[in-house]
């Protein structure tokens, strides 16, 4: 999902600068519609460095282990600070770790950031069980978490095999896609426990962080 | 950190910086935090605040900085009654963590905050901040940020946040929490030369002895007694009923080895 | 994990003194422009003009190496997958696979493309503070909130990883391993997460007092980005972009007479 630069054409790299601008102004304009806009800033802030953060905890999956994305996770927590949290964590990753890209920042950020708005929605759904069934909130935590990385992976899969030059064997060619698609479903439901733990962790504790 | 621009020092005048009258809060999942808590400041006047964990400090510091709202009672600060949300300041409170108060990502950025927010010309922001930097000792730190500081750096750093407003009573939470010997010399100094009026709160009692003219006891969100810091914390029935311990330097020694 | 991409920043260099907003303005743009470069008569040009930048700014070359090898990993899939799966033209065949020029083409246009675009990013985010860059992108006109949110957040990273490690170290002290992905050890490493999010979320709060009781928001305040542009810098400004603009314009006209 961190595209790094060089592979993507210039127009794509162009194009995802413009749907980030739109995705901020979007994200910035409910943000300003709020009652006390200032008072949610510390607080989405903070947060995006305890996400960059937390995206640095290792999993094990043996003989090595991932970073998990937490995008889903970071939407339901952050609402609509999530893509102006996610294009900021994006930046920091692509400058101090050279993870992602610079010219591609626009392309990552809406691949990832779009879905963990819509993460948010998934999880606001919660609602209609009952937001203090620890079930649902489970359940949704883990929607909210495998379809946040699973979008983004899509989205990522999409654009990569699109802008690639002509490949020869179409066979082939559809069953290495069906293949990387397989690929992602262990890591969508890796994401989508792990996100549903961590939600169901921040109800007990701290249930006003599961209100953005 | 380079040495302290030495300042005058101060005498208590007449009349008051801060006056809290029958105060009273209550968290919403909890019961009464303060009752009917009344305490007073004069301008110039160092006034220690003492008493177990819980017993309500910090809460009701966040009430007179007009950060929480109270359920009942008035706070007036230097003439002016304080409501919850304004900006008053002459009041200015460090806080226990320097941590939570060094938010910006480099010392000079977040001394320079308040200023700015003051509205204050560039040339006038940046004098405010060199004055804040020499009087605690962190000029030469300006360009650092706060996580390459000690303990005491970064005290030193909030204390300058805070200073550089000008605030006529401060009001310090815990000041001397976590720091070295030397860090905590430099505090106890630094406080003994303030002008302006502060309020401290600590279980450093040493510290409260060297530091303030009056002391005030706190217990379970109620003032228990306020008066001479020798008188109330060598009181050792009192200070045991209420957690705390009489200081050292009051305990009777055979062989006297303390300046006082 | 190195968080010190400005390690070097202390160094002298025409890079080093250039002012920062030309210098931010002026790399992006080149970096854009190497971006959409797909003729391959371009490709040395491109790297020649990334090698000089990179000596000019008399970063080590130890800075660039180090630095490229973990996104050169993920450069490595399509490098070395492309030659075989794409394009028609086969150069060279090793039992059932087949080495192929377009797929061989495709993949040196990548790895060149990764290359030297990195090598601009690195000057420009290694000649000068970070704090320094962050505040010039702020100064070009980032809207406010956006802005208190990128010197927040990077301020607090640091402290927050620090908090990380001391519970990661804890955490093992008291023999935890994690070494399956099993219900126990995502259990732990999930309420590792969750701590830290209800941690800073607490210390959030504190902050906006702490920010509040000083003002926060009662007047729009500079970021200090703002230094003075000599000539010297728009000099430098000027031949950057027209090298760009070189770069783009060339590629339009190799397009066009269908190279």
């Amino acid at each position: 999902m961190h595209i790094p630069d060089g592979i993507l054409p210039a127009t794509v790299c162009v194009a995802g600068y413009a749907t980030s601008g739109a995705a901020t102004w979007y994200s910035l304009r409910k943000i300003n519609q709020k009652e006390n806009p200032r008072e949610g800033i510390p607080k989405a802030s903070l947060l995006t460095a305890a996400f960059f953060v937390a995206s640095w905890i290792h999993i094990p999956i043996p003989p090595t282990s991932v970073h998990l994305v937490l995008n889903g996770l970071l939407g339901v927590v952050l609402g609509y600070y999530a893509f102006p949290a996610i294009l900021i964590g994006l930046f920091f990753q692509a400058v101090m770790f050279q993870h992602g890209g610079l010219t591609t920042l626009g392309v990552n950020a809406t691949i990832i950031g779009v879905p963990a708005l819509l993460a948010h929605y998934i999880f606001r759904l919660r609602s209609l069980v009952g937001n203090d069934s620890r079930v649902a909130t489970g359940v949704f935590g883990f929607l909210a978490g495998a379809s946040g990385l699973g979008l983004a992976a899509l989205a990522a899969m999409i654009l990569l095999i699109t802008t690639v030059p002509v490949v020869v064997d179409v066979e082939a060619e559809r069953a290495s896609i069906y293949a990387l698609a397989l690929a992602h479903v262990p890591l969508m439901i890796l994401e989508g426990i792990f996100t549903a733990l961590v939600v169901l962790f921040l109800q007990r504790v701290r249930p006003a962080l599961l209100e953005a | 950190m380079t040495g302290e621009v030495k300042r005058s020092g101060s005498t208590p005048s007449g009349n008051p910086a801060l006056t809290v009258s029958h105060l009273s809060f209550s968290y919403p999942d909890r019961r009464e935090v303060l009752q009917d808590v009344s305490l007073e400041v004069r301008s110039g006047e160092r006034v220690g605040l003492i008493g177990p964990n819980g017993a309500g400090k910090t809460t009701l510091f966040l009430l007179t900085c007009g950060v929480l709202k109270s359920d009942g009672g008035d706070i007036v600060l230097f003439g002016q009654l304080m409501k919850h949300g304004d900006f008053r300041p002459e009041i200015g409170m460090v806080f226990q963590n320097p941590d939570d108060q060094l938010f910006s990502p480099s010392v000079w950025d977040d001394v320079a905050f308040g200023p700015q927010n003051l509205g204050l010309s560039e040339e006038e922001v940046v004098s405010r901040v060199e004055e804040s930097l020499s009087i605690t000792g962190v000029l030469d730190l300006a360009s650092r940020p706060p996580h390459h500081l000690s303990g005491g750096e970064k005290r030193m750093a909030s204390i300058a946040g805070v200073l550089a407003m000008r605030p006529r009573l401060v009001i310090y939470d815990e000041p001397s929490a976590s720091l070295d010997m030397r860090s905590r010399r430099r505090l106890i100094r630094f406080l003994q030369s303030s002008p302006e009026a502060i309020l401290v709160a600590s279980h450093d009692l040493e510290l409260i002895l060297e530091v303030c003219d009056r002391v005030v006891l706190m217990d379970e969100g109620r003032i228990i007694t306020n008066g001479d810091p020798s008188r109330v914390m060598g009181d050792v029935k009192l200070m045991e009923i209420h957690g705390l311990e009489k200081p050292h330097s009051l305990v009777p020694h055979a062989e006297s080895h303390h300046r006082r | 994990m190195r968080l010190d991409v400005d390690e070097y920043a202390h160094l002298d260099s025409p890079l080093h003194s250039w002012e920062p907003r030309c210098k931010l303005v002026s790399l992006f743009i080149l970096a854009f422009a190497l971006s959409f470069v797909q003729d391959l008569r371009l490709l040395p040009a491109m790297l020649g003009v990334a090698f000089v930048v990179y000596v000019a700014s008399g970063l080590p070359f130890s800075f660039l190496t180090t630095r490229l090898r973990y996104p050169g990993l993920f450069l490595l899939v399509p490098a070395v997958l492309l030659p075989f799966v794409s394009g028609s033209t086969v150069l060279l065949s090793i039992g059932p696979l087949a080495l192929r020029q377009e797929g061989c083409l495709a993949a040196l246009l990548i790895v060149t493309r990764f290359v030297s675009i990195l090598t601009i990013t690195l000057v420009l985010f290694g000649s000068a503070p970070f704090l320094t860059t962050i505040k010039a992108m702020l100064a070009l006109g980032l809207p406010p909130i956006l802005a208190d949110m990128t010197l927040l957040a990077y301020r607090y990273i640091f402290q927050i990883g620090g908090d990380l490690e001391r519970m990661e170290t804890a955490m093992g002290l008291r023999g935890f391993r994690a070494r399956r992905p099993n219900a126990h050890t995502l259990g732990v490493l999930a309420s590792l997460s969750g701590s830290l999010l209800v941690r800073s979320y607490e210390q959030s709060e504190r902050v906006y007092n702490a920010m509040a009781l000083r003002g926060y928001g009662r007047s729009q305040r500079s970021f200090g980005g703002a230094h003075k542009v000599r000539s010297r810098d728009a000099i430098m400004s000027a031949g950057f972009l027209l090298v760009a603009a070189g770069f783009v314009g060339a590629e339009i006209f190799l397009r066009g007479t269908g190279g």
